[in-house]
């Protein structure tokens, strides 16, 4: 070895983070299929147990979350808004964990994305562009930058073996001092009294037409096939599961692996950086002191529940959306608590980890 | 000799095992008896291993009865065996290697929950060291013992559980001669106590120096099944192991001198590591062994050849272009295939299925699908004799012998212009090393410039047109046939008369 640079690009921490890696990278359909529906399933079974202390029958509370996100006016809408930054951030987890470069750090990537691409479309010259400009040179910007800040994770690793796991959830923090310092004084909108960017007008995303998403959950959508196609198909795809499972013979006959360490940092990052612009210009319309609200971590779970497969990944990330607007309606009309989404996600993962340990265990024959 | 001489300790019969649709072991009896050491022979793949792991309790036969010490075996766990007084020690180490020795025996058979490692830990491994004359060092972690260290120390913590039925696979693979003679004598004395005793072994001069008994396999059947040793020749053996009597080592040399192109690959000057000064020339057409034992800058020299490592003083250079450390594919386009000496970690990955193993090193930039991509490489495996369920079996179920000729495979296709193998036959069965030998002449004849790295030097004498040392990280000779064994052993043993070579 010639520099500083742990065997395992991504170090590999114990417990959980490397079990996901492990385990849902090996194994066949029940691992990839059964063990996350079954850990689903469970996991409303026990949130309905819950409901049913609180003093309301379980299953007018489901039923209420179908009617929500099936039958009400927005509710479709509403799930694939909520679902657009989780895919996105999710796909770039999935990439990285089958590298077994551990990233925990999208929030951050998603926030720097989110101030740079937000300070660019608002910047004085730039702000009077046309819609189609404004908007495209904003994602390009926020994916830039997210990349970045994802990039820096992977330098400290590929330089002098610092751990992912570490560097990139240290860097949310920065991130979100960086959020903090741009909406009050380096982004600041002076006719507001609130810390907040200028409204971004015209960079805001269009709607899809006939709903009410906007145009980032189809961003999203053509994302989801792309990176199918470059994981099964394309050479980095290749190299990027190779990494996971030997590094070294990759490093030998392939192409460096710290190269493959910052690919998948970069495309991490980008994905979570084009996250945080999306759900600025689609959702809230400027930047606000609050916009580290959890997508970030949200993600890791999705990617986990979602097998690490983009495909996965995006059904996960609308299953945990829609959870999530159908509980705002049970909320609002039977008076369970919202907060369960919480629970039962947690829940899923709890299932999720166990249910790999039993498959693992069936495949040993023990 | 023991008082239990002759009892039997072990009796495996009729053990049938299948994997998917290999039926890796096919109805094999095996008896061990106290006092006396059983030989397993059996070419790669031949299921010894498999038979070995069952009685350890790893692995279970899917028919067929165990009995240890007259108990049958009704649940196979390793726990369950251990207790039993069966011991496996395997081929890949199984120490922790930041824990010391004495704390790696406390891992493996703790004293107390509450004491960490300490002072009669320390005293336990002493104890057992002096019982058996095998020395292990204590005050540095496991991963930085030699590996004859660590062998013992894998042998010394079987015996820590007082095992009386110990199985060695392939023990002697990772040892230099003197390291596999100790081990043998101390074999001899462990079965002297009245322990059962079972090894695998490829190299047939252990079988004759150490063992009593030897099963030969052959595609899980038994060709030989618990024959005294003394009735056996090396030549019956070896023809039982590979069907056919063995001409020993392959032996090819002529008809490839009009094919030489002077300074293929040319090795000027390198430090790196141990190496002090590495200068050679290797002609398109010409094989070049490095002979030497191992630690001496081996390691260093295949980094350094195979671009895998940056050398910063010399430079390593095939037909006047340096190869790029960094950039692995280039060293393909360039012409230098590469045959690691750590095949699964430099050369497979494991996890990975044979097709895609096939495309390491050379994926095209968009890939055809996955069930395309296994047809296409079904008739690649089947020209190589890579012997498996299919293309889409990973990596890792290979044999040793399966699994080098899936790297041949890959790094040998096409036309390679230099060809760096790494002990290329370690771990292969006589058949196999054969045919991994002729790949390597043809290459040579086909034009390609060959630097053999080298252990058995039967095997360099057999095949090399030029013989050089590698002895405390400079190179000695070179020597050209008919070769002076004396002089080889001299410069492998450090005598340094002899010229650098040129």
């Amino acid at each position: 070895m010639s520099a500083v640079i742990a065997d395992q690009p991504g170090t590999p921490p114990g417990g959980f983070v490397a079990g996901l890696g492990r385990r849902a990278t090996s194994g066949g359909m029940v691992s990839q299929v059964l063990v996350p529906v079954t850990a689903v399933l469970a996991a409303l079974v026990v949130g309905g147990v819950l409901i049913a202390l609180d003093g309301v029958n379980p299953f007018s509370a489901y039923r209420e979350i179908l009617r929500a996100v099936f039958l009400a006016k927005r509710g479709l809408s509403d799930t694939a808004t909520a679902a657009t930054p989780l895919i996105l951030v999710g796909l770039g987890y999935s990439i990285a964990y089958r590298a077994r470069v551990f990233t925990i750090g999208g929030e951050g990537q998603y926030l720097i994305g989110a101030i740079a691409g937000t300070a660019w479309v608002t910047a004085g010259g730039v702000r009077n562009w046309p819609g189609f400009p404004l908007i495209a040179t904003g994602l390009v910007v926020a994916a830039i930058a997210g990349a970045f800040w994802g990039g820096i994770a992977g330098w400290l690793q590929t330089r002098f073996g610092a751990n992912v796991v570490i560097s990139s959830l240290m860097l949310v923090y920065v991130a979100d001092s960086a959020l903090q310092w741009a909406v009050r004084t380096g982004i600041r909108d002076p006719s507001s009294f609130v810390p907040n960017s200028r409204p971004l007008l015209a960079a805001e995303l269009p709607r899809l037409p006939g709903t009410s998403t906007h145009i980032g959950f189809a961003i999203a959508m053509v994302l989801v096939p792309m990176a199918t196609v470059f994981m099964a198909r394309h050479r980095g795809g290749f190299r990027v599961i190779a990494t996971g499972f030997n590094p070294n013979a990759l490093d030998a006959n392939e192409i460096s692996k710290r190269k493959i360490v910052m690919l998948v940092m970069l495309i991490a990052g980008g994905l979570a950086g084009l996250a945080g612009m999306v759900e600025t210009a689609g959702a809230s319309g400027r930047l606000g002191a609050a916009a580290s609200v959890g997508f970030g971590f949200e993600a890791i779970i999705v990617a986990m529940i979602g097998r690490l497969h983009p495909i996965g990944v995006a059904i996960a990330a609308l299953g945990l959306a829609a959870l999530t607007i159908g509980f705002e309606s049970t909320q609002r009309v039977l008076d369970v608590p919202s907060t369960l989404v919480g629970v039962i996600t947690a829940l899923i993962v709890v299932f999720v980890v166990i249910g790999d340990a039993l498959a693992s265990r069936g495949r040993d024959g023990r | 000799m023991g008082l239990a001489d002759g009892t039997a300790l072990v009796e495996m019969r009729g053990i049938h095992r299948r994997f998917g649709d290999t039926h890796a072991l096919r109805g094999v009896d095996l008896t061990l008896r106290a006092g006396e050491i059983h030989a397993l022979l059996g070419s790669n793949g031949a299921g010894k291993t498999t038979l070995v792991r069952i009685l350890a309790g790893l692995d279970r036969p899917d028919e067929g009865t165990v009995s240890v010490d007259g108990h049958l075996v009704e649940r196979f766990d390793p726990k369950r065996l251990r207790s039993m007084g069966v011991a496996l020690v395997q081929q890949h180490f199984t120490l922790v290697p930041t824990l010391t020795a004495s704390e790696n025996l406390v891992l493996a058979r703790p004293d107390g929950w509450r004491r960490g490692p300490g002072r009669s830990e320390s005293a336990r491994l002493k104890r057992l060291i002096a019982q058996t004359g095998l020395s292990v060092r204590d005050d540095v972690p496991a991963g930085r013992l030699s590996v004859g260290e660590q062998q013992r120390l894998e042998l010394l913590r079987a015996l820590d559980a007082d095992a009386r039925v110990l199985l060695l696979d392939e023990p002697t693979a990772v040892l230099t001669d003197h390291e596999a003679e100790s081990l043998l004598s101390v074999c001899r004395s462990l079965a002297a106590d009245g322990r059962a005793l079972a090894f695998i072994s490829h190299r047939l001069a252990e079988v004759f120096d150490g063992a009593d008994r030897v099963t030969v396999l052959a595609e899980g059947c038994e060709v030989l099944r618990d024959e005294p040793v003394t009735g056996h020749s090396r030549s019956s053996l070896a023809s039982a192991m590979i069907g056919h009597e063995s001409s020993g080592t392959f032996t090819d040399r002529g008809g490839r001198e009009g094919t030489r192109v002077d300074g293929r690959l040319v090795l000027a000057g390198i430090e790196l590591g141990r190496l002090k000064g590495i200068n050679l020339s290797v002609a398109g057409g010409e094989i070049v062994g490095v002979a030497g034992v191992d630690g001496n800058g081996q390691s260093d020299l295949e980094a350094a050849v195979s671009a895998r490592a940056e050398v910063k003083v010399g430079r390593v250079e095939l037909d006047g272009l340096a190869l790029i450390p960094g950039k692995p594919r280039s060293r393909r386009t360039r012409g230098l295939a590469y045959i690691p000496s750590d095949r699964y970690q430099f050369g497979l990955i494991g996890s990975m299925d044979l097709s895609d193993n096939l495309d390491l090193g050379r994926v095209p930039r968009w890939r055809k699908s996955r069930a395309t991509r296994r047809a296409g490489s079904v008739s690649e495996l089947a020209l190589w004799d890579v012997r498996t369920s299919g293309p889409a079996a990973r990596a890792s179920s290979l044999s040793g012998g399966n699994a080098q000729k899936l790297v041949l495979a890959r790094e040998l296709d096409g036309t390679p212009k230099a060809v760096l193998a790494c002990y290329p036959t370690r771990g292969l069965d006589p058949g196999a090393a054969d045919s991994v030998a002729a790949r390597l002449v043809r290459c040579a004849s086909e034009g390609a410039a060959v630097l053999w790295i080298g252990a058995e030097l039967d095997e360099l004498l057999a095949v090399a047109d030029r013989i050089v040392v590698l002895a405390g990280g400079l190179l000695l000779g070179p020597f050209f046939p008919p070769y002076d064994r004396g002089a080889i052993g001299l410069a492998m043993a450090g005598e340094t008369e002899g010229v650098a070579a040129r």
